[in-house]
């Protein structure tokens, strides 16, 4: 349970808002580089952290973040034309650098200088891994660039995904960080899903339905462990990784890739779901990447031309009651991902927390609360302006799945494998 | 115009003003019991904010009890220093939450976590673990609270106890 100003000031963040202002302290993944592909190609609308902005990649291939509007008449500048260095209002004119400098007011003359005096918001865009992230808090304080090992792999060995989720973002993240729903909801895709299937430990998880949990507050943010019956008398751990304020990392399995999230506002009833997939030693096979453009594992099938997942809550999430029957899906939902967003939007946009009766295992969706909570208070009272997550070396960590003897805690015995470390694999079962 | 599904009808910020507004629990009654003296100080600060559902009890740091001659009667006890017996009051709660310093010894543990198998009652194990404390002080810690937690936590600060006693409607 929450209070209900305690959930307000985690679930808003719009400009001024306290959680706002911890978003607006990161670089946050913003579009994916395919969105804009070459110079001058058609400028995408983006709207995060409930502000309208357009990307653009300008004639020299420089990235813009900019307000979606001109200052002239309120025009969006998505009809805009992308030439000669700028983008260019369709209306009267007026042009924009991708600083959100006005360089051309054709009404007015050269010599007045007027344009100098119109400027639009803008944030940097900055490519990465194939994601543009932007940073959109003081330009003083802007953080060092992102260093997220899925965005630092060579291209051939990562794989990136974005889908609309109707829900805010906390109780998206909040499913991200719930370990013991996997048994469950997820439990007729471990044996199927080609980017699941044939790991040794899939048997641990669903032999073992009942996991004990540890919760270890790190310098980023969290180390959720779930704990379950492996042979011999050992435990096989599940270790995911929460960096503030929204990144999680899954414990993988086989010799799979890796997968994780982003999730990003848009507004206080949308966010983005980012869904990465990476090998840190090897390329993703072509068997791999179809599945995944195929929308197996943490990826969806599109609406075409869209993000918006194809099961979406405008047709009942293509519910199949005869599949849940059957045992093959636990909700009737077909994927990973549809599963878990059918569920959270189902809740409503913003979760009513008064009404929520958490038990003891939830204890890592309620250290991460605390967490921010603290962070957002520190902040509030100006005692910090650099949260946990934006330090680079916060964001230099993998989740990981081991087999242990029952004596040794994981915090001990993964250690190294909880770390990035070039060239060598994570570590699975 | 297409009709709405039943989905997005039902999951729209106006149909949740339609929630039935009851309350969907009944109380639960939470034992936190300190395992040693700095979390006893921890325990007894903590009691002071008044909660409902939460009863704040000390069991005898050290180690273990052994032999014939140990009863469970009079075993632990209230902040008032009033002794109580384990098991009753074991059985009278929906969840025991065990909190321990790190370092500490923490052996007492084991007593509580098999009253709580005999009685199925589910079990947090909440260590406070200040960033300068040693890993291997930690390790022993969180080794013998291991087999009598079903939730294990280490946290950094003792206000996160509170925080979670709020989440679980103490």
């Amino acid at each position: 349970m929450l209070r209900k100003e305690q959930g307000d000031l985690l679930t808003r963040t719009g400009p001024g808002t306290p959680a706002g202002t911890l978003f607006r302290s990161y670089w946050i993944p913003a579009l994916l580089a395919s969105e804009l592909p070459d110079n001058d190609c058609p400028p995408v609308r983006v709207k995060l952290l409930s502000e309208r902005l357009l990307a653009f990649r300008d004639s020299k291939g420089r990235l813009g973040l900019i307000d979606e509007f001109c200052a002239h008449r309120g025009v969006s500048l998505w009809f805009g034309r992308n030439e000669e260095d700028g983008l260019r209002c369709p209306y009267h004119g007026w042009k924009y650098d991708y600083t959100g400098q006005c360089i051309e007011v054709p009404s007015e003359p050269v010599e007045s200088g007027f344009c100098k005096k119109i400027k639009l918001k803008s944030y940097p865009l900055i490519e990465r891994g194939g994601v543009l992230w932007t940073y959109m808090g003081p330009a003083g304080q802007q953080p060092p660039l992102p260093e997220w090992e899925f965005a630092q792999v060579p291209p051939g060995q990562t794989f990136t995904s974005k889908r609309i989720q109707e829900s805010n973002w906390l109780q998206a993240m909040e499913g991200g960080i719930d370990s013991s729903h996997v048994s469950f909801l997820h439990r007729g895709e471990l044996n199927t899903d080609p980017l699941f299937r044939g790991a040794r430990a899939n048997q641990y998880n669903l032999r073992d339905s009942r996991p004990v949990f540890e919760v270890v507050e790190s310098a980023g943010g969290l180390l959720i462990g779930a704990r379950r019956e492996a042979d011999d008398g050992n435990y096989y751990w599940r270790i995911t990784q929460w960096v503030m304020p929204s990144f999680t990392m899954i414990a993988p399995r086989g010799n799979h890739p890796v997968h994780g999230h982003f999730w990003i506002p848009i507004d206080d009833e949308n966010c983005w779901t980012w869904s990465f997939d990476y090998h840190p030693t090897r390329a993703l096979t072509a068997e791999e990447v179809k599945a995944m453009r195929d929308g197996k594992g943490i990826h969806v099938k599109y609406v075409p031309g869209t993000f918006r997942p194809l099961a979406n809550k405008d047709n009942d999430y293509l519910i199949d009651r005869e599949a849940q029957k059957a045992g093959r899906t636990f909700s009737g939902v077909e994927g990973i991902a549809m599963q878990d967003a059918s569920l959270q939007e189902s809740m409503g946009p913003i979760v009513d927390r008064t009404k929520e009766n958490l038990v003891s295992t939830d204890n890592g969706i309620i250290m991460a609360r605390h967490r921010l909570l603290r962070t957002i208070k520190a902040m509030m009272d100006g005692k910090t302006a650099t949260p946990p997550g934006v330090d680079v070396e916060h964001q230099r960590v993998r989740s990981a799945a081991v087999v242990l003897p029952p004596d040794k805690p994981f915090i001990d015995a993964a250690k190294e494998a909880l770390t990035v470390r070039a060239g060598t694999a994570h570590a699975s079962v | 115009m297409t009709m709405q599904s039943e989905s997005a009808r039902a999951a729209s910020a106006s149909e949740a003003l339609f929630r039935i507004d009851d309350p969907n629990s009944r109380p639960r009654a939470i034992k936190v019991i300190a395992l040693d003296r700095e979390s006893e100080a921890v325990v007894k600060r903590l009691a002071r904010s008044g909660w409902t559902n939460a009863s704040f009890l000390i069991a005898p740091a050290g180690d273990p009890p052994r032999g014939e001659r140990f009863s469970m009667n009079g075993w632990l006890s209230d902040l008032a220093g009033q002794t109580l017996d384990l098991v009753d009051e074991i059985d009278k709660s929906d969840l025991v939450v065990m909190i321990a310093t790190a370092g500490s010894n923490t052996e007492t543990a084991s007593i509580i976590g098999e009253a709580c198998s005999l009685k199925r009652v589910m079990t947090t194990a909440l260590v406070l673990a200040e960033p300068t404390v040693p890993d291997a002080a930690l390790s022993r810690s969180l080794s013998q609270l291991r087999p009598w937690a079903l939730m294990l936590v280490v946290a950094s600060a003792e206000d996160y106890i509170a925080d979670m006693l709020t989440a679980l409607r103490a």
